[in-house]
């Protein structure tokens, strides 16, 4: 088995209901985002790019690309962040010392880093007190490492877990189910019946950075828009 | 509160979770499919999850779902439980992060009275007991003092929340207060529905927009303003239908059209125009259609530029059984006829060019001319080529999208607010209607012309619980709260004035303080007393004098329905409120108690507030007509129930019945009754001739093009035209809904918490600004600072404000200093409450921009 998502950038809005949603869900401290949505090339989210009669504006989400060939798992020194049997990338948040090097090695800049205690750093927004947000549980794999905890330690680096906790229990990840857009479809890779894999094999796809042999498990349906025949 | 801290093992965590029966393992993907659930359903430890209908002012009414956890909601997520797959998973980033507002800093607590002046934020916390006192006291005393119609009150859009607004509106009636309807308040009416179809606004819903083949797309940003149903239109775009954007603005939806058609602002009506005239020169337009359905065959005099009347006609007789709101007009197919309002059905022999002789029962003989053959004069002067040298559209591609349209069934227009809130935003619509009229694309599926800004139609009667026992209610338009009366005014101008406001889920004091003038009124006590419900802190609390703690919609029980969304949906509560906040039911009846104690028995006394909404949904449901026959609460309380219609499949279709039944215009328009919108259309067809007075004076009878700016800013000061030569547009961003979530965290951290003016590359380099650049815009009115973006698709001579900030984001101006309440005299011609009323026109704003500080 390997989990894999595909996102359809022709029906992304930009909307960045997903990245909220995993923000949320996943008790991200303020700063933190796991799941981000850029407009490539524009310097502000939907903003223009290019110039008179050449415009465009495309929206890209990105988040752990949970690559078959994962560069940050090849670094960390402790064994922290590894592969599961389902292909998806996890950390271990008892055992990440904080050498960032994991940070360092990733080529798309979605690994983040808790300087402080996260529970302080929300604390100071200023929420009712004893409030908190998110999946309130900490979740452990079947052989008991902790891939999630709502409030992570300083000093451990965090990312997209494809929602860990929500996948124990049958539900799909929370930037899936937040979409408006229905944008994204998640699935098993090797299971050629899964909407995943038929979706790869009818559709022009593409994966970021691709020629650095990462291999992800993310797949991204290229933005088009219809072309017809001028009809006279 | 305290928490209880759930720390469990694996394997406790393991035992309860499949006790619970919900587990399907760390390593299964068995079922990644998400089911919907209406009850209540223990997902794990101490976890359950409500279902809710989440009710900013955006009108999305999106089922939502709260993971709830020891009475704290943890997160948001979409229910996705509609019976339509299609209309799953609905929902935004301002939903799903709901939880910042419920249990963030500007969360208010207590009751508070104003200690120092009115904005200070000088306030003592009171107990419940004493602020009702105070305030129910002051508002005696000043319907002692100015009469009870001094009090004005803001409740904002009904269809979010029937049950808690109705509350407020049932207050109002029995106090005699004076409501401010909050569509024209808010800019969202657009003048031309009642003009045209005499209805207050109609829209497809958005699963019939998979149904049409050509979409134009007029000043709607669909994309960041109807997010969850934004996925229809690029559907509808692969299905093969034709996307044309025209906007000024490369926006996120034009960047996702066929075609982006940057015109100049303000220009559709020309656009619309133009293209009318290539339907008409062309024959590309449906005959039988304009003489069932419309005016265009009726006769109109051309001595006086009035319609002819059957009575007024030597040979004819009026009809007898004709109501006193309709009137009976002329048509000609070499005999006269007398056109009954209340039948469609002219020969198709009828005249619809040239002119005719005709003697009148005075003896004079007129010449007439039906109304088509006026407007193809009148559409004469919008050739291609002078269209393009007013809208900016290059000539060709005028002719070449007008025989496509024409071509291409069915048609549907979006006629967004960035067209209509404009002083001649009314002539824009009845310009663009033109095209699915003229073209037969009327109350078919995937046809029509659709506004979905402003959402405030009422689906369903509401009069048992909004209109105690039929009481009369006052109404006066806001427009003239901040600009006073006028001499040509049809509503009623309290003797006094209005002198104090009763506010709820709203922030007039950012989103409507026109040339600032109500935080002066509050200042200079000409409104001697504000008070404020609202769960949050806003600038509005700030200037008003007593504030009371309300709930948001995840610690009350209410019903919603809006407009754009066909279902009717509850609002349960996931939490307990929070702090002292109480719902605005409940608030409204202690206040009614201690204004009159014969009031309490309107309120259900000794019921719990929960129980009493759900008895007030219960009379709703049992009063509502035809819309919710059959609904039950137990229904609801399992999930979303469709709204019912007469159209088959239960479909939203505006004028459906009128055209597929030959019914006179208008429909209904709730809670109107029917002679008072069917006065706007007295011929029982869609109309294009407006013969009032005004119309005819305004050189309006027909729509045609008129500059920006003209009629409004330069009358006012003609040195504004070279003073101020940039627009000042103020749009949505997709952070805010208005002004809730200006102070959402993470929203602000999307957007590094700066508000922003968006600056062509053009102007940015001639006004020395850069993108980061500190920049102020101004004009004689007032100022706001915002840091600019450098967009190549924004149109020159443009400044684009994302609207809804706080002032304490924008160094204590609010935005709307710039703007001015300007009142177009055709839409005081009749008064009926938010439906023909007039319209505050926000982007009919001339500014400048200056930089003032270097970018960081």
């Amino acid at each position: 088995m390997r989990l894999g998502m595909v996102i359809d950038l022709d029906r992304c809005i930009g909307c960045r209901s997903c990245a909220v949603a995993c923000k949320s869900h996943n008790a991200q401290p303020p700063g933190t985002w796991w799941n981000r949505v850029f407009t490539p090339g524009s310097s502000f989210h939907q903003a223009a790019v290019g110039k008179d009669g050449g415009l465009q504006m495309e929206a890209l989400p990105v988040s752990c690309q949970m690559c078959d060939n994962a560069p940050c798992q090849k670094v960390c020194p402790t064994g922290a962040t590894y592969t599961d049997e389902r292909g998806v990338v996890l950390i271990d948040y008892e055992r990440c010392i904080g050498c960032r090097y994991c940070m360092a090695a990733c080529p798309y800049g979605v690994r983040q880093f808790n300087w402080e205690d996260a529970k302080e750093v929300k604390a100071r927004v200023g929420y009712e007190a004893g409030y908190e947000y998110g999946y309130p549980v900490d979740f452990r794999d079947k052989d008991g490492r902790l891939v999630f905890t709502p409030n992570r330690p300083a000093g451990v680096v965090e990312k997209c877990t494809f929602c860990a906790q929500y996948l124990a229990e049958g539900e799909l990840p929370a930037c899936i189910r937040g979409c408006p857009g229905k944008v994204r479809t998640f699935g098993d890779l090797d299971d050629p019946n899964s909407e995943v894999s038929k979706l790869i094999r009818k559709r022009q796809t593409v994966r970021l950075k691709e020629e650095l042999g990462t291999s992800p498990k993310v797949y991204y349906i290229a933005p088009a828009k219809p072309i017809r025949l001028e009809v006279d | 509160m305290e928490k209880k801290s759930v720390k469990l093992t694996r394997r406790q965590f393991l035992k309860v979770s499949a006790a619970a029966g919900v587990l399907v393992g760390t390593a299964g993907t068995a079922s990644f499919i998400h089911k919907a659930e209406a009850a209540p359903k223990e997902v794990g430890p101490n976890i359950s999850s409500v279902r809710t209908t989440c009710s900013p002012n955006c009108t999305g009414a999106c089922g939502m779902k709260a993971l709830v956890e020891d009475g704290q909601i943890k997160s948001i997520i979409q229910a996705a439980d509609y019976p339509e797959p299609e209309y799953n998973p609905r929902g935004c980033l301002k939903g799903l992060s709901m939880t910042n507002l419920i249990y963030g800093p500007d969360r208010l607590k207590t009751p508070l009275i104003l200690k120092g002046k009115p904005g200070s934020g000088d306030f003592k916390e009171a107990s419940w007991n004493e602020s009702l006192d105070f305030t129910a006291g002051r508002l005696k005393e000043i319907a002692d003092k100015y009469g009870p119609e001094s009090i004005g009150v803001l409740f904002q859009v009904g269809g979010t929340g029937y049950v808690q607004k109705g509350a407020v509106s049932r207050l109002a009636t029995l106090a005699g207060w004076t409501m401010h309807h909050a569509y024209d308040q808010n800019g969202d009416l657009p003048m031309f529905w009642p003009m045209t179809f005499g209805v207050q606004s109609e829209e497809l819903e958005p699963r019939e927009w998979l149904n049409t083949r050509y979409v134009m797309v007029f000043g709607s940003n669909i994309l960041a303003t109807r997010i969850p149903d934004a996925h229809f239109l690029l559907e509808a775009r692969n299905n093969g239908a034709k996307i044309m954007v025209f906007d000024p603005n490369f926006s996120p939806t034009a960047a996702k059209a066929d075609e982006w058609v940057p015109i100049k602002a303000s220009s559709d009506a020309a656009v619309g125009l133009g293209m009318a005239r290539v339907l008409i020169e062309e024959k590309l337009y449906d005959s039988e259609f304009i003489k069932t359905f419309t005016d265009l065959p009726l006769l109109v005099r051309v001595d006086n530029g009035k319609r002819l009347k059957a009575d007024e006609v030597k040979s004819l007789v009026k009809p007898a059984d004709i109501p006193a709101y309709r009137e009976a007009y002329v048509a000609y197919n070499g005999q006269f006829i007398a056109v009954h309002p209340e039948k469609l059905d002219l020969p198709s022999d009828v005249m619809i060019e040239g002119d005719v002789e005709v003697s009148l029962k005075t003896g004079e003989i007129v010449n007439a001319k039906p109304a088509f053959q006026l407007l193809k004069e009148s559409l004469a002067d919008y050739t291609p080529e002078e269209v393009e040298k007013l809208a900016g559209i290059p000539a060709d591609d005028l002719v070449r999208i007008a025989r496509e349209m024409a071509g291409s069934k069915p048609l549907h227009i979006i006629y967004g607010a960035g067209n209509y809130q404009w002083y001649h935003g009314d002539l824009k619509g009845r310009a663009l209607a033109l095209l699915p009229v003229l073209t037969g694309n009327i109350g078919k599926p995937g046809a029509g012309i659709s506004t979905y800004a402003g959402q405030y139609r009422i689906r369903f009667k509401v009069a048992e619980w909004w209109v105690p026992e039929g009481k009369k209610q006052n109404w006066l338009p806001f427009l003239y709260v901040l600009h006073g009366p006028t001499k040509t005014m049809k509503a009623k101008w309290p003797t006094h004035g209005i002198k104090a406001l009763v506010i709820g889920w709203g922030n007039p004091f950012d989103q409507h303080n026109m040339a600032n003038k109500l935080r002066e009124m509050v200042e200079q006590e000409d409104l001697e007393f504000v008070v404020t419900t609202d769960f949050q802190m806003t600038t509005t609390c700030q200037y008003s004098h007593a504030v009371l703690p309300a709930v948001s919609w995840y610690e009350k029980t209410d019903l919603v329905a809006t407009p754009v969304h066909p279902y009717l949906q509850l609002q349960q509560p996931a939490v307990k409120p929070i702090y002292e906040g109480q719902p605005e039911f409940w608030i409204i009846r202690e206040l009614a108690k201690r204004l009159n104690p014969e009031f309490e028995k309107y309120f259900y006394p000794g019921l719990e507030p929960d129980q009493a909404a759900q008895k007030v949904i219960e009379l709703l449901l049992k009063t509502g007509g035809p819309e919710v026959e059959g609904i039950t609460l137990e229904q609801l309380q399992k999930g979303p129930v469709r709204l019912k219609s007469d159209v088959p499949g239960g479909r939203q279709i505006p004028f459906y019945d009128q055209v597929q039944h030959k019914k006179p215009f208008p429909p209904v328009s709730l809670p109107a009754k029917l002679e008072q919108t069917a006065q706007f259309v007295k011929s029982g067809r869609i109309e294009f001739y407006k013969d009032e007075d005004i119309m005819l004076q305004m050189g309006e009878a027909l729509p045609v093009h008129k500059p920006p700016f003209e009629e409004s800013e330069f009358a006012l000061n003609p040195m504004a035209r070279e003073k101020y030569q940039f627009s000042y547009v103020t749009r949505n961003a997709i952070y805010r809904v208005h002004s809730t979530h200006s102070n959402n965290v993470w929203m602000n951290e999307l957007q590094e918490g700066k508000p922003r003016v968006w600056l062509s590359p053009k102007d940015g380099q001639e006004k020395g600004i850069k993108e980061g650049d500190a920049v102020e815009i101004f004009n004689d009115r007032g100022k706001v600072t915002a840091y600019a973006i450098i967009d190549p698709g924004v149109g020159v001579k443009q400044a684009v404000f994302e609207q809804g900030w706080w002032s304490r984001y924008t160094n204590g101006e609010s935005y709307n200093t710039l703007t001015y309440p300007f009142i177009k005299p055709t839409h005081e011609i009749y008064f009926v409450p938010g439906m023909w009323a007039p319209n505050t026109a926000w982007n009919e704003c001339l500014c400048d921009v200056r930089k003032v500080g270097d970018a960081l």
